[in-house]
Order: C-alpha cells, then structure tokens, then sequence
C-alpha cells in the first residue's frame, strides 16, 4: 500500500482480500466509507472501490434516505461465501 | 488472445445468436453495433438483404446503452435502446455474432468481399445460459468494468450489464496464467491463489485435489516450477505459491472436512498400478474418481514410493505423505504392500482389465571405479532408504562423501548430518553453477554445514585391511566445452589427485529404474528404462501402460504426478474406446510483457519471508520450513496479477445452475464469410482525460469523466447513488469543464465533439432533480446547441438553476480534504482570473476516431481523413460512401455525430448499400442475359 494513486486495476484486483477486513469492521455496525478507511487503515478512494464492488455482489448493502454528513452508511448483508 | 482453430462441439454455438455455416454468404456486413450499426442493420433487414452483424463485446448497443438518458428528450437510453437491441438480435434476416471480431476483409475482382471472422470463445453454452449471474457472483477475480467508466470492479465471468443482449455470461481469459502453464502436475496454481485471498481455503485444496491427491507432499516437496514463471517475480519478487498450497493443505481436516471429492459411481472395470510413488497415487486417484476399481502394488514395505522411501522428513514429514495417500485410500483404492509383481500378464489373467507400471528409479548408479564393493558404499537410495525405513547408521563421528550433484545428494548430504556425521562433503564433478540440485537445496545443505568438494571426480575407493572405506581418491577437473546437455564438460587435470578421507562413501550420480522381471513382457533400454508410447504410455502390451521416471529416467514430484494424469487418461480413454490423446488442452501461456503492460504503475509490496530456520548443525529430522500464518497466507495471495484474468478456480462451474453449461474447454473459432458490400460503423472512442493532465484526471479522485458521470446516473448505476469517487460523499458542488479534449489544439484536436455540450446540460438536468440541494455550475467556452429543442434544452437547464461560466478552466488543483479548486477566466464578468471550489468535477470529454476501422481491411486502405476518421469523399452528395466501392460508413466512425445524426446517418449509408446492391444485382443479371444470348440455342 506504498502509493497514493495506485492504478485502478491494482486496486480492483485487492477486492477479495480487502474483503475480509471490511466485514469484520462491519461487525460492530454500519459505517460510512471514511469510517470504513479509518477502521482498516486505507485510503477512502480505495476502499469505494472496495465497498461498492462488495455492495455490486450482495456482500453489504447502504442503509437507505438517511446520510451522516453527507455519507451513506454500509452494512453488512448476511453473505459469507 | 490465443486464437485455436477448434470447433469444439462443447462451445458456444446456437442460442440467442444464429450461426453461420463455414461457407455463409450474406448481402452486408455490419462491423459495430453501436446506434449506426444496428440501424444500419435493421434497416437492410427490412429491405430483405440477409445481414452479418459482427460485435466485439458480448453484447450489441455500443455505448448509447450504457448512458442514463437522451437529450433532448430525455427519453431513459435503456428504454429506447433495448427494443432496438432485441429487434437486431432476433431479426430474421441479421445474423448478430457478439463478442466476435473482423480479423481482416478482401475485396475480390467480381467486386464482393472476404472477410475472416473470429467467434471468441465464450467459455458459456449461449443455449443453456440463463443468465442468472451466478457464475458472476461466485468468482474470484475482480477487474475493473469498462461497461462502468471503471467506476467499480466486474468479475472475470461476467454479464455485460444488466439490459445486456444476448443476456449471456462470458469468461475473460487471455490465455493461460504462467503460473498454471508450467506446473507439470496440471494444477491450477492461480486458481487456488484466487481461492486462498478469498478466504476459500477449503475450496482452494479441493481444486488441488482435481488434478492430485498429494497436496501436502507438493506443498512442501515440489521444487515450484510455477513461481519460477510467477510474473510478479519482475517486481518485488514471486508470490510463495508452493507455500500457499501447504498452507491449505494443513488448513484441511478431513473429519472436519470430508475427503474433498466426489466420485463416480463403480464403472465395473479394474487397473492394477504397480507402484505406489507419485505415479501411480494420482494415476489411482484420478480412475478411481472415475469409478475404476483400482489396486496398487508395491514390493516396498510401505507405500508411497520415492515419497516415504528417499525425501527426507525434514523436507516432507511421512504423516504428511500418510495423509495424502489416505486420500486415495479414502475413494476406495486398494493398496498392497510388499507384494512384488513379476507377471504382468498374471494381473490381466486376474480380472485387471488395464495396468500401469510405474515403479519409479530406485536403482542407484554404481561410481565404476575400483574398490567400489568395499563396505561403506552405498547408493545414494539405498542410504535415504535405510533411513526412511528406521535401520541404524551408525554414522556418529564418521565423515561421509557424497559423490553427486543432484537433489539425492543434497538429500543424502543433509541426512548424514542429521545422523551425526563428523564432516559431510559433497563431491562434484562440475562446478556449482552446473549443479543440477534446486539451487536451495545446495544453499540449504551449504548452511547446514555440508562442505562442498567441486570439479572433482572419482578415481578409487580406498580401504583398509577390513575392506573398510577409508577415502575416496579423486581428480581434480577442469571445465572444458559445453558438451550435449549443454554444461561444460568436466576433464581430469593430470598429476591432480587427491584424497578425501572418510568412512561412508554414498554415491548419488545417478539412478535407473528396475524393470524386474516383467523386462521379458515389457521392453527396457540399457538404463532399464521402460519403452512405451511417448504421448499415450501404452506399452507393446496393449493394456499395460507404463509412465513417471520408469520411463523417463529421474525427474520430480510434479512431473511424476503429471506422469500419473497422462496416464489415467489415456487408459480411460483405452478402456472406453476412445483415441489416445487430448490429454493437454491449455490455452496459451499469457505474455508477461502484456500482463506488466496492464497497469501503469505498481506499488511495491514487501515479499513474503521464505520460512525456512536452519542451523549449522541440524541433529534431528524436524522440518525445516514453517508453515504460513492465515494472514501471511491472505497477504501472499493478494500479491497475485491474474495474469490470464481467469484464475480457472471453477467457481463458476460450481455455481452455474446448468450442468455443463460453462466449458472451460471450449475454444474460439474462425469463419470465413462472403458478401458483397461492408458498413464500417466502429463508432469513436473517448478522449483520455489524463492526457489534460492540469485538470488532474486520474490524480485527483474527485475528478471524473462524463462518462462516469452519465454512468451515476443511470438506472444500472455502480454507487447507490451519485457519490463522490475519492470518499463516496453525495457531492453539493459539482462543476463541469466543457471541451476537455476537444477544440483543443494543445490535445491535437481541433474539432467540436458536438455532442459534449448537450450531454452536459442533460447531466445538470438529471443532477438537479437528484439532487435537488446540489449547485451545478458549467464553465464552458460555448455552447453548442443547434439541433431541434437543443436551445430550449439549454435554457431549460438554466431555468432550473444552473449556472454557466464563459472561460477556459486553466488548472485544477485539489484540497486536503479532496475538494477541488478551478482556476478559470470569468471572461463575462471582467476577464478575471478567478477561483471557485467544488466537490466533483465533471470533464466532459470529447470523441476521438475509433482508429479499428484502419485495420479492417486487408489489401486495400480504406482511406481516412485528416483527422483519422473514416474518410467520405463526397459527403455532402453520397454520405456514407468511402474511398472503397462497396464498403460505407455509418454513425460516429466518419466524425462526431450525436444518436439522432447518427441514426439518420445510418439511413443514409444503408440507401448507398441498398443503391450498391441493386446495381451489382443488375450488372450481373445483365451479364448473364448477354451470355445466354450468345450461346447457341
């Protein structure tokens, strides 16, 4: 994780790794996605593509209408395999 | 892509495509299905022209599909595009081949054309595929999608998008992952790679399992052909692959667990094996699968051949080779020990109906020199063997010489450390470099205090008056020319001698096989070498098949489980009548060039420490190497490029609903078709953003492309809603920049897109009834609204509150927080030199020629304009006619063109191929009629 702008490609391909590390710190509660890059030490930019290919595959999902700050939260769906 | 001429039976072929025949003749070609082309298309279909309509993606639509809404009506994309879609599909008269391409179009003399098209292999039956995305949910690889701006990831099985047509799943591959290539076992390395970052690490030894039951044994002994070709080597350095197959090997419980494979029901025939080595384990293991009753011979006391009887433990521990044969036990193999076969011709007489020798080269090479029969001489086998089989040594405090250079002798140099060898000294012939030991099996052995003797040969071995060994006279070499394996030849110095004291002389030059008495049954070479088919294994006998080292000579575990495959293959396809082949089937090895190519930067990622502890003076056989920590292992895995994008994992297959409906088997297929008149309708392509690089496009996270933007807006969209890339925010503030690669010299191109203006302010429409508390603001040069309802649109978009700027956006920088500040020219409020601060920047690029078109044709160029846009020479009496008769344009290929020009376009280019058509039609009637008359009645 040495750069700031690591090609999209590269980052993508770390999905199923990232994975792992977003759902466990999903376990305490829906979070937004700067939360998310707090919690797993990542950068936001990164961890949408994370969310969102997660969200595009039924791992977790946005709770709907209410933002924080302007920021969606995200939970988990239940998916484990 | 590797392209193979294979109609294979199992592929693609039917479904919602029609087929041609190898020898179809069509009216028109359609190259493109974008808006012109499937214009183009129905309309010549209507007309009864019969029409081949070939897409390079997997589905037709072009890019008018993936756009949220029209301007200026606002019609959604997907609502219009889709009947249009369908109607092309299922027209009877077009013949739609998707994720096909146009390799090269002739024009003949009598004036018609010869194109070559290539159907790329789907991996998916178009027939059975429902389209329910299984396939898709269940993969392992992510890529980004180009059907989604990049925006997010795809799958490498994938459905292009939702309102796809065909609605058919697809599997990227580009060929075979070098990993997987070179794996002699036939295991897919990158499969269980992708399995292991996924967290699937029961499902990543079951994939091993396909192709071996020895996962443990390879996971610690295998020498790991597949990180030697691993492309990430290039970087940081290669992922820990043999590793990562321990690692789910001892993640494995089988009570846990279960045996991890299915297997089919009793088939009623029976193999015998002779042999028990890696061979005949995975021969055993993949015809039991195939509900062969097979049963395993071995004269040794315990099975497992090479495996139990020569590696060391501290190399691979014998529970774990107990374990792996415990595999195969566990689908119903038979193994019998120390049972000797002598008659191969007895195993037929009792009921076996095939058998497979393969016993492997136990044999050790005699040094051939004098004194060699004293006591104190061993073969390099038969000492690992008396080890592995717990017989005392009695090596305490005596010094040993190995003579050798190979993994034997590694092996046999270590084990006589471990066993209390005062000095253990390797003697070789050649130099190190010419060692043909694993590189890290002469490290290791080197810094568990092995001394190396090099470029030193055997002359005698001396004795005392007991016939004891006291020495080993030798000479020393120099290296001369390469000889036939190409390493220097070794040649004695004269008057060189010298002596190497010891008590135990193991001699490791070599090893042969041991045909035994079925010599007289099965022919051997002087190396005792059996002699059997080199693809099939079939021996003289036409049911005794033999493979692995009995008759390749000494090799490896991998190759030896390979050997195993082959030849469980080959006698299913013996048995079952079918020719003796089509054991290897592999795409392509992918270019690692190309792989590297992909990306444009790498971030560097620390490699994985090897694991391994070693001390000077090893005194037991524990094993050397530590297994990976789940988080190690997660880590490794993550390093991996998907060099062939698909990792074949066969989640896919797994998940698919429809038996045999994903056949990773299938291969693309060419087709020659004839035709006489081509549209080019390949449309444009987008300008690159990062080549404005002061607007920070690719750099700054919150600037995007329209395109991106019209994909936020879609009902398909990639975010849940319109969020900010850089922190997934709902942006307030979002600005746009018109002409970004258009009318811009300093991008070489000076030409209007035409069509970047209306699809802005469409854009600020939608983004304001989205958002209704967002402030959009345009900076733009001019704006270009000339088309029906265009202007009206315009001051539409005004009236809802957007706001427009004159002035070239000169440089946007970013803040800490990932806004993003424009530096412009108010040219309307006095030419100021202003800033403004926004939360999402919008460029809304312009097009650029789609320079596919160049390629298409063969002999002939197909002349272009100067702006690299298919060239209509007389555009404004003949549009869609080209500098080649017969061949026409239409929509955006000839220039920017938004859908309602290229619609009208389109109609344009289909009067011309109609006008074509029917002239050529007539021409050749009346050619016919003047030759009757002249035939005399």
């Amino acid at each position: 994780m040495a750069t700031l702008n690591r090609d999209v490609r590269e980052v993508v391909r770390e999905e199923p790794v990232m994975r792992a590390r977003i759902l466990a710190a999903l376990d305490d509660g829906p979070m937004t996605i700067p939360e998310i890059a707090s919690a797993i030490e990542a950068p936001a930019h990164e961890v949408v593509f994370w969310v969102m290919g997660m969200r595009r595959y039924g791992w977790l999902a946005e709770i709907k209408g209410a933002t924080v700050d302007g920021y969606f939260q995200y939970e988990r769906t239940g998916r484990v395999a | 892509m590797t392209l193979v001429t294979r109609d294979d039976p199992g592929t693609s072929a039917g479904g919602a495509c029609h087929v041609p025949d190898a020898t179809s003749r069509y009216d028109v070609l359609v190259v493109g299905s974008g808006i012109g082309g499937m214009e183009s298309a129905l309309k010549l279909g209507d007309m009864g022209y019969k029409v081949l309509l070939v897409e390079k993606e997997a589905s037709v639509g072009g890019k008018m599909i993936l756009l949220s809404k029209v301007f200026p009506t606002l019609d959604c994309a997907s609502c219009i595009s889709t009947p249009k879609m369908a109607a092309t599909i299922h027209h009877p008269n077009i013949t739609a081949l998707t994720y096909s391409q146009v390799d090269g179009i002739r024009r003949s003399a009598d004036g018609r054309f010869h194109a070559s098209v290539t159907r790329k292999a789907r991996y998916v039956d178009e027939t059975s595929c429902t389209g329910c995305a299984l396939c898709e949910t269940a993969c392992t690889v992510a890529v980004p999608d180009q059907f989604n701006a990049d925006l997010v990831a795809r799958r490498a099985a994938y459905i292009a998008f939702p309102q796809a047509v065909p609605k058919k799943a697809v599997i990227d591959r580009a060929g075979s992952s070098p990993c997987s290539y070179a794996c002699p076992a036939g295991i897919q390395a990158h499969g269980y790679v992708s399995l292991i970052r996924s967290g699937e690490y029961e499902k990543a030894y079951r994939l091993v399992l396909e192709a071996t039951p020895l996962v443990g044994t390879l996971g610690r002994a295998c020498y790991a052909p597949c990180e030697a070709e691993c492309t990430r080597g290039s970087l940081e350095g290669t992922l820990p692959i043999r590793r990562l197959k321990r690692f789910v090997a001892d993640a494995h419980d089988p009570d846990r667990d279960g045996s991890g494979i299915e297997v089919a029901p009793p088939n009623g025939r029976h193999v015998a094996i002779v042999g028990s080595g890696p061979t005949g384990l995975t021969a055993a293991w993949q015809l039991a699968r195939n509900g062969y009753a097979v049963k395993i011979f071995e004269a040794a006391p315990v099975a497992g051949g090479f495996l139990r009887l020569a590696i060391p433990s501290y190399r691979l521990p014998e529970a774990v080779v107990e374990r792996d044969i415990d595999n195969v036990r566990a689908i119903g193999v038979e193994i019998v020990t120390h049972t000797r076969i002598n008659d191969l011709a007895a195993l037929k007489a009792d009921g076996f109906d095939a058998v497979l020798v393969a016993t492997g080269t136990h044999r050790s090479t005699g040094l051939g020199v004098p004194g060699e029969d004293r006591l104190g001489v061993l073969g390099g086998t038969d000492f690992l063997r008396r080890v592995k089989l717990g017989r005392p040594m009695g090596l305490a405090g005596k010094r040993v010489v190995v003579v050798g250079g190979g993994n034997v002798a590694m092996d046999a140099a270590r084990t006589a450390r471990r066993l209390g060898a005062s000095s253990v000294t390797v003697a070789y012939r050649r130099g190190r470099d010419e060692m043909p030991a694993h590189h890290v099996e002469s490290a290791d052995a080197e810094r568990e205090g092995v001394e190396f003797s090099l470029q030193v040969a055997p002359l005698e071995v001396l004795g005392d008056a007991d016939g004891a060994v006291s020495g080993l006279r030798c000479a020393r070499m120099h290296l001369g020319e390469p000889d036939a394996s190409g390493r220097r030849r070794p040649e004695p110095i004269p008057g060189s001698e010298l002596v190497l004291p010891c008590e135990l002389i193991v001699s490791a030059i070599g090893m042969t096989g041991d045909p035994g008495a079925f010599v007289r049954q099965v022919a051997a070479d002087a190396r005792g070498l059996l002699a059997a088919d080199p693809v099939s294994g079939q021996t003289a006998l036409p049911y005794v098949f033999a493979a692995g080292d009995a008759v390749h000579g000494p090799t490896d575990i991998t190759r030896a489980v390979g050997e195993g495959r082959r030849a469980a293959h080959m006698i299913d396809r013996w048995l079952t009548g079918g020719s003796l082949d089509g054991f290897d089937d592999r795409l392509a090895v992918v270019d690692k060039a190309a792989v590297i190519a992909r990306q444009k930067a790498f971030a560097v990622r620390a490699a994985t420490a090897d694991g391994t502890t070693l001390v000077t003076a090893p005194t037991d056989f524990a094993e050397v190497e530590a297994p990976m920590t789940e988080a190690e292992a997660h880590e490794a895995a993550g390093r991996c490029l998907d060099c062939a994008v698909c990792s074949e994992c066969r989640e896919c297959v797994a998940a698919c609903p429809v038996d045999g409906c994903i056949d990773l088997h299938a291969r693309d297929q060419h087709e020659e078709v004839e035709v006489g008149a081509v549209v080019v309708s390949t449309g444009f392509k987008l300008f690159a953003a990062d080549l404005k690089p002061e607007y920070g496009f690719g750099t700054f996270k919150n600037v995007i492309t329209g395109m991106q933007m019209d994909r936020l807006l879609a009902p398909t969209r990639p975010f849940n809603t319109i969020l900010r890339p850089g922190d997934g925010k709902v942006p307030e503030r979002i600005a746009y920049v018109l002409c970004t690669g258009s009318r811009d010299e300093t991008v070489g191109n000076p030409l209007c897109s035409r069509f970047c203006c209306m699809y802005s302010i469409k854009q600020n429409q939608l983004l304001m009834g989205a958002l209704p508390l967002a402030d959009v603001t345009v900076h733009y040069m001019d704006i270009r609204a000339p088309g029906k309802r265009y202007d009206e649109f315009y001051e539409g978009a005004k009236s809802m509150g957007a706001t427009y700027i004159k002035g070239r956006v000169a440089e946007i920088t970013e803040t800490p927080e990932g806004n993003l500040i424009l530096h412009y020219e108010d040219i309307e409020n006095g030419g100021a030199i202003t800033q403004a601060e926004y939360d999402l920047v919008v460029l809304a690029v312009g097009v650029q020629p789609n320079r596919d078109a160049e390629q298409l044709f063969e002999v002939e160029e197909l002349a272009l304009d100067e702006w690299r846009y298919v060239d209509e020479p007389d555009e404004d009496l003949n549009p869609g006619q080209t500098s080649i008769p017969g061949v026409f344009v239409a929509g955006a290929a000839s220039g920017a063109k938004d859908i309602a020009d290229s619609i009208l376009h389109a109609g344009a280019a289909v009067a011309q191929v109609a006008a074509h058509l029917e002239t050529a039609k007539a021409d050749a009637e009346m050619l016919d009629a003047v030759r009757k008359a002249m035939v005399p009645a």
